[in-house]
């Protein structure tokens, strides 16, 4: 029975060291672009393996993922779907919509781990990045040549992953612009036609404001680790947030990190941030919507809540370019598509991700009235519909604004990781309660990051 | 199989160095529990979570038995009043989540009430105050999770046979002397239970402090509990640390076995001396 016992937990812990990130191949892709036959623990299809296209014909069953579409869009993907199979009718479009949730890439992870992956998904940038370096998606440049023709050129060259592979389709993105409310705009002595276009001009407007209204209104939300302020700002900036042999973080010497971080914890403790956005979930939407924030999302999408939630609010939204910083134009930051290696009708799923994003779809989908979207492809964007919008509301404006801003738009790749932008956002919070000076929580930051560069080498 | 498979593999990865994505992990022997050790961020954690059950425990298994014994009075509309405590267990944690923040806010509910009271001069801190975010966030849980113990509560106390009540009242024992000699007796296994059930969910509190206090788990991070610690060691796709986090996973199973067996060494001496 001792000796039974003891067989079985030898049996479960053999079990246990070949499952679960023990055992398989080392997960690197690459760096022409071949595949293996095998990656992880996953088999990786023979259309796929190898240097040259992808093989095979467009048949069989395929799984296609969005992020939270399906209950605002299913009207628009359905036909969308039934047109594809109509005109592949061996191909089978099964749609599943991921909530989209903290847990998303946690879920796509576990996914690719057990060779489950969607053959057809909708990524956000640190999920792509992430299962690009481990060579789980497939490089559009090796397997789909000439896939970058219909996107626009500054968008495609850089939209490369970490390992200079184009391992993912850019889809539709939400243009960052500037959002305010006009009347405490005007209430703190500021111009709605000539907002500050800097970070550090924001923050000054933000003091202006909470002055002007006896710390009634706020400039902005507070949270460091929300994407407009961390990593957002900084990248406006030109922080130096590496070091010359990308080993190490290097923000905490950067003078304009340092500013930045004595700026925000100014601004907090002077009452002119909300209290409680120190730390919070949430986004700006509520607290402009109550009339509360000087500056509303730098997502157009935004625009469309306020005319929702706030009708009175909305023809007082202003909207303008985003900040000029020293970076000099607003960067691309959308939604994307990856097909994995691993997936079993990989031309099935090539030809759909590539009608999917196709000008015509992404044009048709962008026209949508509940959106403020602009497509990945030239052609759509030079549509009338995005230079010369019908209506000069606030979703018109943003419209035109972004549009202009569409051609020398590029995308700057988020520097840290969301764990290391955690440990960041942490010590400035503490900074700005006053718990640190700006320069020991920058050091602090910095010593955390590296800890955890370092755990992932 | 389940239950056996996964903590085998984690107690396996713990002495690896292996990422959420798998590929070819490596053996690091002790070093993921040496750094561990050494880690202030782990021992926040463990501060936190081990305050969170030293608070929660005690409340959860007191104040659901209280309800409980009003509850079960046989008197008109008491129903209503079963109802109301039990609806907090159905809500989803999220909404109560959002709704405790909403209330718990600089101009929330409470802090408007207060000052309207002229009792605080300035809104407390209650969700960026690591210490009070960490109350709020227990008080969250006693709230949500009462209702449920009150119905395990209501089963039990209709096993304390009847003759107990009516012999202690003949000796002249009031309300709060048949409560004590009788009815806590009488529900002494069933209490140990929940003390056991509440203390293993206590230590994996991770939901009430993202919502109330962030993704960070506060401002610092400071009112992390351990399985959010895991969470963030361990889980991003680019830089986690699964071999560090299942570590602490493993340390987090050492934590909730001896405060299972503290609680029930704890009950068990009770009901020697009785």
């Amino acid at each position: 029975m001792r000796k039974a016992k003891l067989g079985a937990a030898a049996a479960i812990l053999s079990l246990a060291v070949t499952a679960c990130g023990t055992g398989g191949s080392d997960l690197k892709p690459a760096a022409d672009g071949a595949v293996g036959s095998k990656i992880g623990n996953c088999d990786v299809p023979a259309d796929v393996a190898g240097t040259g296209p992808v093989k095979g014909d467009v048949n069989g069953t395929i799984a296609f993922q969005t992020t939270n579409l399906k209950s605002d869009f299913g009207d628009f993907f359905t036909p969308l779907i039934q047109s594809f199979e109509k005109a592949h009718p061996g191909v089978t479009v099964n749609w599943v919509d991921d909530p989209g949730d903290a847990q998303f890439t946690t879920r796509l992870v576990t996914e690719a781990q057990s060779c489950t992956l969607p053959d057809v998904v909708n990524l956000n940038q640190i999920t792509a990045d992430a299962l690009s370096k481990n060579g789980f998606l497939m490089d559009w440049d090796v397997k789909v040549p000439d896939s970058s023709k219909p996107f626009i050129p500054s968008i495609w060259n850089s939209i490369k992953s970490t390992t200079g592979a184009h391992d993912v389709l850019p889809w539709y993105w939400g243009p960052n612009i500037q959002t305010f409310n006009t009347d405490l705009a005007k209430q703190a002595g500021l111009d709605p036609a000539g907002m500050p276009t800097t970070v550090m001009g924001r923050m000054d407007a933000a003091e202006k404001v909470s002055k002007a209204t006896g710390g009634k209104a706020y400039g902005f939300f507070a949270n460091p680790d929300y994407w407009e302020h961390l990593p957002n700002e900084w990248v406006q900036m030109k922080v130096k947030v590496m070091a010359d042999d990308g080993k190490s973080f290097a923000f905490a010497s950067d003078p304009n990190a340092l500013a930045w971080t004595q700026q925000m914890a100014k601004l907090y403790q002077e009452g002119a941030l909300p209290k409680d956005t120190l730390a919070s979930d949430d986004d700006p939407s509520k607290l402009y919507a109550a009339g509360q924030l000087l500056y509303g999302s730098e997502n157009a999408s935004f625009l469309r809540y306020v005319k929702q939630n706030a009708p009175n609010l909305y023809p007082k939204t202003g909207v303008a370019p985003y900040t000029d910083d020293a970076l000099g134009f607003a960067p691309f930051s959308g939604q994307l598509i990856g097909v994995p290696v691993t997936s079993k009708h990989a031309a099935a799923a090539v030809a759909f991700a590539q009608y999917l994003t196709n000008a015509e779809n992404q044009l048709a989908w962008c026209k949508d009235p509940k959106v403020v979207i602009f497509p990945s492809t030239q052609a759509s964007l030079s549509d009338p519909f995005f230079s010369s919008p019908a209506a000069d509301d606030p979703l018109g404006q943003a419209r035109k604004v972004a549009a202009a801003e569409a051609a020398k738009s590029v995308y700057v790749p988020d520097p840290f990781s969301d764990a290391e932008t955690k440990v960041i956002a942490g010590e400035i919070q503490l900074a700005m309660q006053g718990k640190e000076s700006a320069a020991t929580a920058l050091k602090n930051a910095q010593d955390r990051a590296d800890k955890i560069l370092q755990n992932a080498s | 199989m389940f239950g056996i498979f996964p903590f085998a593999n984690t107690v396996v990865l713990s002495f690896t160095n292996a990422k959420p994505l798998g590929g070819a992990a490596r053996n690091v022997g002790l070093r993921n529990y040496t750094e561990m050790f050494h880690d202030p961020d782990f021992w926040t954690a463990v501060k936190n979570s081990v305050e969170y059950a030293l608070v929660v425990v005690p409340l959860m298994v007191m104040l659901p038995l209280m309800l409980a014994v009003l509850v079960s009075k046989k008197i008109p509309g008491i129903g209503f009043f079963r109802t109301a405590f039990y609806l907090p267990v159905l809500a989803s944690i999220v909404v109560v989540g959002f709704s405790w923040s909403w209330m718990l806010g600089e101009n929330g509910m409470i802090n408007t009430l207060l000052k309207d009271l002229h009792l605080t001069g300035r809104p407390i801190e209650f969700l960026t105050d690591p210490h009070l975010l960490l109350l709020s966030a227990m008080a969250m849980t006693v709230w949500k999770g009462q209702g449920w113990y009150m119905v395990i509560y209501l089963a039990a106390l209709g096993n304390v046979p009847k003759e107990l009540y009516e012999a202690a009242e003949m000796d002249g024992a009031g309300a709060i002397r048949k409560f004590f000699s009788v009815t806590i007796p009488g529900v002494r296994l069933t209490m140990a239970i929940v003390g056991t059930l509440t203390a293993i969910g206590s230590l994996r509190v991770f939901t009430e402090i993202f919502i109330l206090g962030g993704p960070t788990g506060g401002p610092g991070g400071q009112a992390r509990t351990l399985p959010f610690y895991i969470r963030d060691a361990a889980l991003d796709p680019e830089t986690g640390n699964l071999g560090y986090g299942s570590a602490i996973s493993v340390a987090l199973f050492v934590l909730t076995v001896g405060l299972t067996l503290l609680g029930l060494w704890l009950s068990r001496g009770k009901e020697g001396t009785r």
